[in-house]
């Protein structure tokens, strides 16, 4: 038996948001398995949409991974724990917490080697076949649930997920005070690896997309420069040359935030000699690219996964102030069918929407 | 040969001089002023590259442009003949090794020490450079590296093309971990096969589409050999047979050719969080499945030419940690239809890995 509990009579039924086919969501019971030893029960209070959530949701896919049976949906989440496993000795119940979604195997050499975010025994949060949190509770190992400080909201909490994004990204390209830093794309991802760069010191960042009020926001988020460039590819030379002008430097380091032929051959052409140009965003899998003219520059490509190690990094950034996560959330939602339908269309939407979080509301049963 | 000019009794310098699209001629080569930093180097064994032979076929090689006759050649060695005012390291009679690029010192790449990358490089045998397939060139002393008396010259001109295999095993990383893949085994295949054994890489693989080319790289160490095609759907039934060959993960992979299906297969084959080193330059655009690799943490690591190679090249070679001698396919003389036979030879590619001359 765990310590702590549910206080009430009756157990209270625990419902989730359920993927059950496509463009299909629906609140459903999800029965939480036993708590084990090292696990703790979480009051979900806030979960944010990812793109990844919507792919799920539009197209029952995302990549190799396929949703083949109905799968509870959601992965950035904080909450507030319930309930402590027998051998949990750093947590308890009331305690807020920033759940940091995948559990590896840690038994394999990648986990030995601290690279645990490539395990191939990941289990991640709405992940197939691994349900999710969009949920009242869930039950999650108590070492990945991190602490928040007082003055770090849980909305600020489940923003930790994205960001490690970016902060995983800047740790593998290397961004300090001397990187001059490029971000293609000024989306959700786009926008923290930006917080993030900034966070590690980066003493100009340029940022481009497509959209004008994305560009407004990353202006109002620090951007020392915007820049709004075409999806035509034919147009890479002369965004190159802007680029170059905007940054006033060269180019150290270039995230692609988006992921397509024409981003990353903008990164690889803009980038410095010797420099490196990371790619974060997953858009096709097969890419035309001038591959070779980069290389032969020494412009290297880090390859991006997920995160790991970041929560503690996040969640100190966010409680000293060094990053603000809070204008990313743009829409608000509470967690009933009605609004977890519009919460997705409108994450659907992109444009204007950035990050949607929703808040459970706590509902009493009698 | 040199000849002797009648007027002043002294030796009329002469060079192989690319005049056009396969043409080469024996002419004159006016040597500029020794500086006082400067050696004055008599040639005496000298490799033909994969570029040398691009400039012979097609006048250029990339973007660079051969716009007037240039001297070709860059893989040399020889024997210091005079030296500069204010050289102390060299002196007449030394046997030395020519790192071919001349950098400018000044710019933040090569003060950072990436001097390979910087912009104003001065690079023998790339236009508008003259290189060094001559009687005689004049090039600083800095760049001349001593051969111990157990490293013959040819070894030492070897060093040049040996120094990509070696730059390429550090950006890459290699030691006594890694296992490596290493597609295609041409000369380039093979030095980095050469460097990656020294380097302590624990199991190597090598690929490529031909007989001969793979059983010399079994001849000079490679643990594995596998016959690919040229046929890019058959991408997926080799990253088996690669990977059943290597029979654990692969750590790291050297594309030393540079096509849409040596680096798809790079790319697929390599293990999660590996290196994928790109050092084949044979194409500007690449289609390759670049995003499944980037989310295995898969890193391109770019490789241009090398930086402070030498003095490990001439160490591994005076130990015997690497012998480049079996590389040595084919000899020509430094005479018209010798040079002209040779450069025919090496841009038959098959059985001929390295191609040199001696003068």
């Amino acid at each position: 038996m765990g310590k702590g509990g549910n206080s009430h009579e009756e157990e209270e039924e625990n419902m989730a948001a359920w993927l059950v086919g496509l463009n299909t969501l629906k609140i459903q019971p999800f029965k939480l398995p036993p708590l084990g030893p090292h696990d703790v029960r979480v009051r979900m209070k806030a979960v944010g949409i990812c793109g990844s959530d919507v792919h799920y949701l539009k197209t029952l896919r995302c990549a190799d991974f396929v949703v083949k049976e109905p799968m509870v949906i959601g992965h950035e989440c904080a909450g507030i724990i319930e309930e402590v496993g027998s051998e949990v000795k750093n947590l308890v119940p009331g305690d807020r917490v920033a759940l940091e979604p995948g559990i590896s195997c840690w038994r394999c050499d990648l986990c030995k080697d601290g690279r645990y975010n490539l395990c191939p025994e990941m289990k991640f949060f709405a992940t197939p076949p691994v349900h999710g949190s969009l949920a009242h509770q869930v039950v999650h190992p108590a070492d990945l649930c991190f602490k928040l400080p007082d003055n770090v909201s849980l909305e600020e909490g489940a923003m930790c997920e994205p960001l490690s994004v970016g902060v995983h990204a800047c740790r593998r390209a290397k961004v300090g005070p001397e990187t001059n830093v490029l971000v293609m794309g000024a989306g959700p991802i786009g926008l923290v690896t930006m917080l993030a760069a900034r966070a590690f010191g980066a003493p100009r960042i340029v940022i481009v997309d497509v959209d004008d009020n994305r560009l407004s926001v990353a202006k109002n988020l620090g951007a020392d420069g915007i820049i709004k460039v075409s999806t035509n590819i034919q147009d890479v030379p002369e965004e190159v040359e802007r680029i170059c002008k905007e940054m006033e430097a060269r180019v150290d380091v270039c995230f692609d935030c988006a992921g397509f032929n024409k981003t990353m051959t903008t990164a690889l052409s803009a980038t410095r000699a010797g420099g490196k140009v990371c790619l974060v965003g997953m858009g096709h899998n097969e890419m035309t690219v001038p591959l070779t003219p980069a290389a032969a520059r020494e412009v290297d490509v880090i390859g991006i996964f997920r995160y790991r190690n970041t929560w503690p990094l996040c969640i100190e950034f966010i409680r000293s102030g060094k990053i603000d996560v809070k204008p990313l959330i743009t829409h608000r939602f509470g967690f009933s069918q009605k609004e977890v339908e519009e919460a997705f269309e409108t994450s659907a939407g992109g444009g204007s929407a950035i990050k949607y979080n929703s808040k459970d509301e706590e509902v009493d049963l009698i | 040969m040199a000849e002797v000019s009648e007027i002043t009794g002294g030796e009329t310098n002469l060079a192989a001089w690319l005049l056009g699209i396969q043409t080469i001629k024996i002419q004159p080569y006016h040597l500029p002023p020794l500086g006082p930093h400067d050696v004055k180097v008599r040639i005496k064994a000298l490799g033909i590259c994969g570029s040398d032979v691009h400039h012979f076929k097609t006048m250029r090689c990339a973007n660079f442009i051969v716009k007037k006759p240039m001297v070709l050649g860059h893989e040399c060695a020889g024997i210091i003949e005079e030296v500069g005012s204010q050289v102390k390291s060299l002196q007449v009679g030394d046997r030395v090794a020519l790192e071919p690029g001349v950098s400018c010192q000044r710019c933040s790449l090569c003060r950072d020490g990436r001097y390979n990358l910087c912009r104003e490089m001065k690079f023998s045998g790339s236009p508008p450079n003259n290189g060094s397939l001559a009687n005689k060139v004049v090039h600083p002393a800095n760049l001349c590296f001593k051969l111990p008396d157990n490293v013959s010259l040819e070894e030492g001109a070897m060093c040049e093309p040996l120094s990509v295999g070696i730059h390429a095993c550090r950006r890459a990383e290699i030691g006594p971990d890694t296992n490596v893949l290493i597609i295609g085994a041409g000369p380039i295949g093979l030095v980095t096969l050469l460097a990656a054994r020294a380097f302590g890489a624990p199991r190597i693989v090598i690929v490529d589409v031909d007989d001969c080319r793979l059983s010399m790289a079994k001849e000079l160490g490679a643990d594995e050999i596998v016959q690919v095609s040229t046929n890019i759907k058959d991408v997926g039934e080799e990253v088996v047979k690669i990977q059943n060959a290597m029979g654990s993960r692969i750590d790291v992979s050297f594309d030393c050719v540079g096509f849409n299906k040596t680096m798809s297969t790079a790319l697929s084959a390599t293990g999660v969080g590996g290196k994928v080193c790109l050092i084949g330059l044979a194409r500007t655009e690449l289609t390759v499945p670049l995003t499944s690799a980037a989310v295995r943490e898969i890193d391109v690591v770019g490789i241009f030419r090398y930086r402070n190679t030498w003095p490990l090249c001439i160490e591994l070679l005076s130990t015997g940690k690497i012998d480049v001698k079996p590389l040595i396919t084919h000899r020509f003389q430094f005479s018209q239809k010798d040079i002209e036979d040779a450069f025919q030879t090496s841009a038959g590619g098959g059985n001929a890995i390295k191609v040199m001359f001696n003068l």
